[in-house]
């Protein structure tokens, strides 16, 4: 898999000019980064079997408060923390819907979701909004020792998502549930809780993703998350995260940002419009998932007479 | 109304006795009505000029497309899936309308046949993806509802189709009763689907799926062909939807419909009493669900409170419809 993702980009980085030229690849990593963060909460979602669609309104939202504070007078720091605790308050109410009153995920983050993109047009009338303090447009555009702040952020991301994984009890209980939530239960876990901070957690990736976006465009649009969503949930499939629950690592999933970050940039430096990069995206995602699918079932035959 | 027929053995039958057992039977079978009365009277009540015969018909001429889509979306719903795609169906067949009645001059006729038949083909690749290719439906459907918007719009070179031909338009601007036609389609699918969803085999083999999609197979239930065609018909209902907007607004646009389009047809249906775990769901439901929500659409109209504000509404709504679901199951 990263040596078919690094054979593609040394193909398409010796056919597509300009795009192997350092100020863009940075770019690439720079844009990549808000799917990146993205793509980590995502993934633990996925994980435990879930999915969340509140991605697109969200990604707007968090930001929409905290800049109307910015604008506001209020400072930066304690603005950008009152974005975040939306965007977990969210996530948890997603967790509490999943887990407590057993509503499928994709309905309840897709009413979620629905519900912050209608506040978030509310809160200003529709418009947009901009013109933020320079400390806050520097954590989108600054660079620290020539590397873009936005990628520390990615990387910190990264760590954070992979230590919780794969050091933590907690992690291990992610994992389990993805493959048997009825184990896991007769074990005596609280699955609840387990649930609670994986939409939680994805509520907070998502809030700071929207932040940081907005701190890279210095501007709150409230529909801005809407083409991000899909990027979010591609970039996992990429990175080899089973939609049926129980497998899936995010690295990989940062991976799959990249190559997200990489074909759009590819394709909008071979002047493709945005709509038929979405058409292609999409497609990419339902074929990704119908061969994994395919190869589990596969999978599953060839053991079915070994056990 | 005897206080023995209530079916659950949930509530004790010495405290249900007299008129709150039989209005709490009422209220349990028909929730969707209550709702819909309940919302209804609140707006007579606070809402300057609701309570007017005109506005009675606007809010019936708004329901009439919603209620089509709608109908699409419960069937779906019911088999335990959901068709995120339905908002984009309906901006690809507004458009494709839009050029097929008027750049090609089809008539009216093959217009609609095209259109539907193009909505049941997308209706039918999601349903065979579903299916076959053992992907989930929200994968699928949102995969393809990105996919028909882009199409959409690189069809429609992003411009908009508008005057129409007036033979093309007379498919639901002809005055019936003071009510244009697309009132009586609506009527007409509606009354189509009740018989097949209420009374006819596909309803019952339909319900039996949703409940269990493995012992319905074991039971001699068609499920591939029943969950695929479920599929299909949603996506030839949005079609028609799609194609009845456009007549409406005199223009084919591309960003028609949408994502908020899909998920007015979602909170109408769960406001309707569908189940979100499948296996139950109705066309009459249904109705009333289109019809609350549009109350309160026409009520946010009246107050002059921004149109933003009922993207919001509806959520609170479907998360006001699944609570009070989930406690009326946990109680009943």
């Amino acid at each position: 898999m990263a040596a078919a993702a690094l054979a593609a980009f040394a193909a398409v980085g010796s056919l597509v000019p300009h795009f192997l030229a350092l100020p863009n690849l940075l770019n690439v990593v720079r844009q990549s980064s808000i799917i990146a963060v993205c793509a980590v909460g995502m993934t633990s979602v996925i994980v435990i079997k879930g999915i969340d669609l509140s991605y697109s309104g969200l990604l707007a939202f968090c930001p929409m408060i905290a800049g109307l504070m910015m604008l506001g007078g209020v400072g930066v720091a304690p603005s950008l923390a009152a974005g975040a605790a939306a965007g977990v308050l969210m996530g948890l109410f997603n967790g509490f819907m999943v887990a407590q009153l057993a509503v499928p995920a994709f309905i309840t983050t897709l009413v979620v979701g629905q519900i912050c993109e209608g506040l978030a047009l509310l809160m200003n009338g529709g418009r947009s909004i901009g013109g933020f303090p320079d400390s806050y447009v520097f954590i989108g555009n600054g660079a620290l020792l020539g590397v873009p702040i936005s990628d520390y952020l990615m990387v910190a991301f990264l760590l954070v998502g992979f230590f919780v994984q794969r050091k933590t009890p907690l992690g291990n209980h992610i994992f389990a549930f993805g493959g048997n939530d009825g184990v896991l239960r007769q074990e005596g876990v609280d699955v609840k809780r387990v649930q609670l901070f994986v939409y939680g957690f994805s509520g907070f990736c998502v809030a700071v993703a929207g932040l940081l976006l907005s701190a890279q465009l210095d501007t709150v649009h409230p529909t801005q998350g809407d083409a991000y969503q899909l990027d979010a949930i591609a970039a996992c499939i990429i990175g080899g995260v089973d939609m049926a629950g129980g497998s899936g690592s995010v690295p990989l999933a940062v991976v799959g940002a990249l190559v997200i970050g990489c074909l759009r940039n590819v394709l909008d430096l071979l002047g493709v419009h945005p709509f038929m990069q979405n058409v292609l995206v999409g497609t990419i995602i339902i074929v990704i998932v119908f061969m994994s699918g395919q190869v589990r079932r596969r999978n599953a035959m060839a053991t079915r007479g070994t056990l | 109304m005897s206080s023995s027929s209530r079916s659950g053995a949930g509530v004790p039958s010495s405290r249900s006795g007299g008129l709150p057992a039989a209005l709490r039977e009422f209220a349990g079978a028909h929730v969707s009505f209550l709702i819909f009365a309940v919302i209804a009277a609140l707006a007579c009540a606070s809402v300057p000029n609701f309570a007017q015969a005109d506005n009675f018909a606007v809010v019936v001429r708004q329901s009439a497309i919603p209620i089509i889509a709608c109908i699409g979306m419960t069937m779906v719903l019911m088999t335990g899936g959901i068709d995120l795609s339905l908002g984009y169906i309906v901006g690809l067949s507004s458009i494709v309308s839009g050029i097929l009645a008027k750049n090609l001059l089809l008539p009216a006729p093959l217009v609609l046949a095209v259109v539907l038949g193009l909505g049941a083909l997308i209706g039918l690749a999601n349903g065979a993806i579903i299916q076959f290719g053992k992907v989930p439906a929200f994968i699928t459907t949102l995969g393809s509802g990105y996919i028909l918007y882009g199409v959409a719009q690189i069809v429609s070179q992003g411009s908009i189709v508008n005057r129409l031909p007036a033979a093309f338009l007379a498919i639901g601007r002809t005055s019936l009763l003071g009510l244009p036609s697309s009132v009586f389609i609506a009527l007409l699918v509606a009354g189509i689907f009740q018989v097949l969803i209420g009374s006819a085999a596909f309803g019952r083999r339909l319900r039996a799926f949703g409940f269990g999609p493995k012992a319905a197979g074991l039971s001699g239930v068609p499920v591939a062909r029943i969950n695929v065609s479920v599929y299909c018909l949603c996506g030839a209902l949005a079609a028609l939807a799609g194609l009845l907007l456009t007549i409406r607004v005199n223009a084919a646009q591309p960003n028609m419909g949408g994502g908020t389009f899909t998920f007015e047809a979602v909170t109408a249906a769960i406001v309707g009493g569908t189940s979100l775990f499948g296996g139950v769901g109705s066309v009459v439901g249904s109705i009333f669900g289109v019809l609350t929500i549009k109350i309160i659409e026409n009520c946010i109209n009246l107050l002059g409170v921004s149109y933003h504000l009922y993207l919001a509404v509806q959520g609170v709504i479907i998360l006001a419809a699944i609570v009070l679901g989930n406690l009326a199951h946990r109680r009943g």
